[in-house]
């Protein structure tokens, strides 16, 4: 009862304050006036009114005492207390405007990339999907066992056939849906363009808890049956930049890949799918029954929501369960005991693919220790400061100020600066921000196969409300930590020897002893190393990256993509022979080739090859082998070398003999030690299985996976004996392949009207696309490592110069004894290389412990690479000594009778 | 409460004004002036409430939550800030005479045995 009662009157005091007071003054008035009213009426008139009111007040005693006591029992003090120290603080501020500045930007430094890669990782690891209960969400996938050289895969998508079964089994999901990613060419009028789709049944929306902004979701009509109701559902940007926005957009007909789909719905707006990129939806069953009802066309996502009440781990067993019946509903045709699997994980730890997840928390680690190193300098800063006014507070504390009082003035500067680097913070931090989601180095990933759903994406990073309570908490606990420790060392109350003199100790105590001074610049060095050592080997591994040879040149060379849908399969090679006439006949262009997947894709198509004069392996054991289609020029013009027999050329045409090229990795893998040309094959696609082909020629081997991975066997076809409607044209040019790309879209354009172009990019662009990542990792670790060195170095001059200044005396007696200025530089330079070795030993200790986690990240280099950690060590020694450089200088230069008279 | 004489004897006293008040609260909600008022005509103009130290006083005692203010018109009509005791104030005045008993007896007794 009495707490109510107290905070109640508290709480009047703490919001109210003025009114308080006022009310305090009217009552003592009031007590004076009866007072004074009952002395006049005692007197009988010989008192006059004024006297009496006199008299009142001297018989209440002190007036100015009692308001004062009175107030600072209900607590008014704190305020007047607190805004006085907050105007001290800030007059000493601008009276050290150097320290004033060094602390702010060091501080406003540290908090603000911490808020920003905060910010990233809040985006990308931590904040809810932004869906109904995101928790009950769970992605199922199938379970494919090892086979061959094949390990399992858990992230198997599922066919249409399979889903169906896996949807009436099962007990624990309340909602089961399943949508599938593609590109396609979508026309709206006349402009026809790329765009990613998704394909989704009508229950997708609901189990993510969304409803179209406009017009309606997918119904019963379109879950019915194969070949159903061509229907879409446009994305917010989709419909405003193609459509203006217009609702009478409703029942108007887009065009994907040549067939009418009317428009129903609008998506509200921020939500492409969970791909994060889609501009339209269509049902799934859209598609003809020969695609939906192939058993092992495994092309699609499943999610479920779980019923309420069901735990994941039940839904899991459950979803291990169903997948055994499916696996009986559809057993493998031709590996006996194939058994596949199921399994579920919840939808918000497969947001993000690992490797980036990985990355994402060792640059909150690197950004962590930049923090430290920071905070390291700030406190060495107020030790500095709050030692240079040790006299100033010995005396007050003599003179009778609380020494809470002080210490908590001394805390209000520290946090009034850690505020000033706050609020600068804020522009780092937003900067920084806007860097890390331009960058989104995971962009130009997704065209490969990585993990996640693109709805997280680096796009989506931005500067909220709970970065900014990041910063505000971080910045009150510095503010609040690295005051608090100088103020109470400071405000000890051993007065005498802070008063005595001007404030040193004797020469020979405490001067080249672990003071938490020197302790901070040790700790800041080794952190330093730390990083120093963590971005070297992350340099180093992209210096290798680079060195590796993809196979093929990539100078020169323009890329682009498309698809022919109206052209059929038979004038296919007529119109390759037209196309690469024209091209070739456009000034500047040495040669034209044609594939269907570029290197570096980061995986293209993969199938198996039989070796028709020997037995067949089981089924199911066949090593598998990436195919490719190219047309005969391709390797010459893409610069592969031809190392046995010969290459394709237009006289393979279909009709004749099929033959293949196979890369030195496949002659190595499945003719060992003999001669591949003219062994008789089968390959898995392209209308090879049933004939046999024979092997022609063997070519270099082309990394179309990732740089940093082994390169895979791989067969080639050619075009013109398996002619394909996708393509990917590579252009060789003699001079800049930019400026030729206007030409090659004039020809294609007259030889494929409305067919787009897409992807129009360098070959080397795409190379530099292939380590983006790896990129924006090294130099964003660099970048830390160079503050955190820069700010080392800061630190060690700090504190080397400061101990020259203690030292003044000391030197001055040494020059007067006849002491060369050589050796007093060698001194105080020892002094900055003392503090480096020793905090060097402990940055390299510190960093073979932990560059073990970057194991995953690095390429080609040791986590305890020697090279790197000598070089670090190099880079130290030539930091501190150039940080130590000045004050030895200074020191040098001291004239001894100037020292002695100090 | 005599102003200024024993130094000594103002530590005592500023637990002993707590109770003062309490205890003239305890009969009836009163303001500030009547309260030492109060306290001078019970005990017989022996205690005389150094007026300053009232204020702070009450102030002490409404952070602690015994005693609560509010403003209400005196019999002259006038504005005037009525203090009242709470439930807890109660309890704690119970403890504090039982306290101060318990002191004023071991205080007898050792003046009666020395």
């Amino acid at each position: 009862m009495s707490l109510i009662d107290s905070l109640r009157y508290r709480l009047r005091v703490l919001v109210r304050p003025r009114a308080h007071e006022r009310e305090l003054d009217e009552e003592i008035r009031f007590h004076l006036s009866l007072e004074a009213m009952q002395r006049e009426h005692r007197a009988r008139g010989s008192l006059s009114t004024a006297d009496a009111g006199w008299a009142a007040r001297r018989r209440f005693g002190n007036l100015t005492t009692t308001k004062e006591e009175a107030r600072q029992m209900a607590g008014l003090g704190f305020f007047d207390q607190a805004e006085q120290d907050v105007r001290f603080a800030l007059r000493s501020f601008r009276r050290a405007p150097g320290f004033t500045a060094v602390a702010v930007l060091t501080l406003a430094v540290g908090i603000g990339a911490n808020t920003a890669i905060f910010s990233a990782v809040n985006a990308m690891l931590l904040r809810p999907l932004p869906f109904r209960e995101p928790e009950r969400l769970m992605k199922v996938s199938m379970v494919v066992p090892a086979r061959g050289d094949q390990p399992v895969r858990t992230d198997m998508p599922w066919s249409y056939p399979k889903f169906d079964a896996f949807r009436r089994a099962q007990t624990v999901f309340e909602d089961v849906t399943l949508w599938m990613e593609y590109q396609v060419t979508v026309r709206v009028g006349t402009d026809a363009e790329r765009a990613y789709h998704e394909q989704v049944d009508s229950r997708y929306l609901p189990t993510l808890g969304l409803r179209t902004a406009l017009g309606r979701n997918f119904g019963r009509d379109e879950d019915t049956a194969p070949g159903g109701p061509r229907v879409a559902i446009l994305s917010d940007a989709f419909w405003q930049r193609r459509f203006n926005a217009d609702p009478a957009a409703l029942g108007r007909t887009v065009d994907i890949e040549g067939k009418p789909f009317t428009v129903v719905g609008v998506l509200p707006p921020g939500f492409r799918g969970l791909s994060g990129r889609a501009e339209l939806l269509i049902p799934v069953l859209s598609q003809p029954a020969e695609f939906i009802n192939e058993a092992w066309s495994h092309s699609y996502e499943l999610i479920g929501r779980m019923k309420p009440g069901v735990t994941p781990e039940a839904a899991k067993a459950a979803v291990q369960q169903l997948g055994a019946i499916v696996d009986r509903a559809y057993p493998h045709p031709e590996v006996k005991n194939e058994r596949w699997g199921a399994m579920g994980r919840e939808l918000d730890r497969t947001r993000v693919d690992p490797m980036i997840r990985r990355s994402l928390l060792v640059l909150s680690g690197a950004v962590g220790l930049v923090l430290l190193i920071a905070c390291a300098n700030v406190a060495n800063l107020f030790l500095v400061r709050a030692a240079a006014r040790q006299r100033e507070i010995a005396v007050r504390l003599a003179v009778g100020a609380g020494r809470r009082r002080l210490v908590r003035q001394l805390l209000t500067e520290s946090i009034v600066l850690a505020l000033l680097g706050g609020v600068a913070s804020v522009a780092v931090a937003w900067w920084g921000v806007k860097i890390l989601s331009a960058l989104n180095p995971a962009a130009s990933l997704r065209l490969q196969q990585v993990g996640g759903i693109g709805a997280v994406s680096f796009e989506s990073i931005e500067l909220d409300a709970v970065a900014f309570a990041f910063a505000a908490a971080v910045t009150f606990a510095i503010g609040l930590l690295f005051g608090l420790v100088p103020a109470l060392q400071a405000t000890r109350p051993s007065l005498t020897g802070a008063l005595k003199s001007d404030g040193d100790r004797s020469p020979l105590s405490r001067v080249r002893g672990l003071t938490s001074r020197n302790v901070l610049a040790i700790v800041e060095i080794a952190l330093a190393v730390v990083l120093l050592a963590g971005s070297g080997l992350m340099l180093r591994s992209l210096g290798k990256l680079l060195g590796v040879h993809p196979g093929f040149d990539a100078s020169n060379t323009l890329t682009m993509r498309f698809n022919l849908i109206d052209v059929g399969r038979d004038s296919l090679p007529g119109f390759y022979d037209q196309l690469l006439a024209r091209l070739e006949a456009i000034p500047g262009v040495t040669s034209v080739a044609l594939t269907d997947c570029p290197p570096l894709n980061g995986g293209c198509n993969g199938t198996v090859m039989l070796q028709r004069d020997r037995p067949a392996a089981a089924p199911g054991t066949e090593p598998s082998i990436g195919v490719h289609w190219v047309t005969p020029n391709w390797f010459s013009t893409m610069r592969v070398p031809l190392t046995r027999g010969r290459s394709f050329t237009r006289a393979d045409r279909l009709g004749v003999q099929k033959v293949v090229v196979v890369s030195e990795s496949a002659a190595r893998a499945y003719w060992p030690g003999q001669d591949p040309v003219g062994r008789p094959v089968s390959v898995g696609q392209g209308g090879f299985w049933q004939d046999t082909a024979y092997v022609v020629g063997v070519v270099g081997d082309v990394r179309f996976g990732t740089l940093d991975s082994l390169p895979k066997p791989d067969v080639y076809l050619s075009y013109y004996q398996s002619p394909r409607g996708r393509m990917m044209m590579f252009v060789r040019t003699s001079g800049d392949p930019e400026a030729i790309a206007p030409a090659v879209r004039r020809e294609v354009a007259a030889m494929a009207p409305g067919v787009p172009l897409y992807d129009v990019r360098t070959m080397r662009t795409r190379v530099a696309d292939a380590m983006s990542y790896a990129r924006f990792s090294a130099v964003l670790l660099a970048a830390f490592a160079t503050v955190a060195l820069l700010l080392a170095a800061l630190g060690t001059y700090g504190v080397v110069s400061y101990g020259v200044s203690q030292r003044t005396k000391e030197i001055g007696i040494r020059v007067a004894l006849g002491a060369s200025r050589r050796s007093v530089l060698r001194l105080i330079v020892g002094q900055g290389i003392g503090l480096a070795a020793l905090g060097g030993v402990l940055g390299i200790g510190g960093a073979l412990a932990t560059t073990g986690v970057l194991r995953s990240l690095l390429f080609g280099v040791a986590p305890s690479d020697p090279a790197t950690l000598v070089a670090i060590v190099a880079v130290l020694v030539v930091s501190v000594i150039v940080a130590s450089w000045i004050p030895a200088r200074r020191a040098a230069s001291v004239h001894p009778s100037e020292a002695l008279r100090g | 409460m005599a102003k200024g004489s024993d130094p000594s004897r103002s530590e005592l006293l500023k637990g002993t004004l707590d109770m003062l008040i309490l205890q003239t609260l305890s009969v009836q909600p009163l303001h500030g002036y009547a309260i030492a008022q109060q306290i001078e005509l019970l005990s017989e103009a022996i205690l005389t409430v150094e007026q300053g130290s009232l204020y702070p006083a009450l102030e002490r005692l409404q952070k602690r939550g015994w005693v609560t203010s509010k403003w209400g018109e005196s019999p002259t009509g006038r504005k005037a800030r009525y203090y009242t005791i709470t439930a807890a104030g109660r309890r704690q005045l119970g403890e504090e005479i039982s306290d101060f008993d318990r002191v004023l007896f071991a205080i007898n007794r050792v003046m009666r045995r020395a």
